[in-house]
């Protein structure tokens, strides 16, 4: 099976990248893709507890990545110096995930065969 | 080898759409294969056949010509309906289709180059 890696680099609201890269998977997964998916500088804030995006009249993203597993997409990994950076720790997540460090990061992101960053 | 693009950024603000371009160019040049070249977010606006830049590179026109030449250009359908591009206002080679394509190029390609912000 084609393995693809989906890294989120970007803050949740602000741009839409991380919106569509959670469309991408989305859509994609269901044609027999392999997808971790890779949260990475200020794309950890995704998986933020308590998100309310409301004022800015959007959905909160971080409650639709736990809901990937229905699409079979259950690899996540959060960059262990990107958390620390921004004063977070796995419990303010809304899901359990694998925290790494950047040698791992760069360990998946060789391994999967193609790399969509957004 | 086979190559799939992904395109995240429209026309003009960033240059993500020429060096997809130039980059769609070279490959083929060298006997590559794009499989695909996917038109996603504002890239959709590379579609728009009313690009009309006064002296400038007109870059609907040089996506249009790939398509022309047979490389599958596909502008994604959900994002052109939040951006108003309708497909009467598409050029004439590039296609609207969903997220199917990009699973389709990302799985027959051999490396896959996404060019964004």
């Amino acid at each position: 099976m084609n393995s693809v890696a989906v890294v989120m680099r970007k803050a949740p609201y602000g741009s839409v990248y991380t919106a569509e890269g959670y469309r991408t998977i989305v859509g994609v997964a269901v044609f027999e893709l392999d997808i971790s998916v890779l949260f990475i500088d200020d794309g950890v804030y995704a998986l933020a507890r308590g998100q309310d995006p409301s004022k800015l009249d959007m959905k909160p993203l971080g409650d639709g990545f736990p809901a990937l597993a229905e699409f079979g997409v259950t690899k996540f990994f959060v960059h262990d110096e990107s958390l620390a950076e921004r004063g977070l720790t796995a419990k303010d997540l809304v899901m359990d995930v694998e925290i790494v460090d950047s040698a791992r990061i760069a360990q998946i992101l060789e391994a999967a065969g193609k790399v969509l960053p957004f | 080898m086979k190559m799939g693009i992904l395109v995240l950024e429209g026309p003009y603000q960033h240059q993500a759409a020429d060096s997809a371009y130039h980059f769609a160019v070279a490959a083929k040049a060298r006997g590559h294969q794009i499989v695909g070249i996917f038109l996603y977010t504002d890239a959709v606006n590379n579609a728009n056949r009313f690009i009309d830049p006064p002296g400038e590179r007109n870059i609907a026109k040089r996506f249009d010509d790939l398509a022309a030449q047979g490389i599958p250009v596909v502008a994604c359908t959900a994002c052109a309906k939040f951006r108003g591009m309708r497909p009467d206002l598409k050029t004439e080679h590039v296609r609207l289709s969903g997220l199917g394509s990009l699973a389709q190029y990302l799985r027959d390609a051999d490396r896959f180059v996404t060019f964004g912000d």
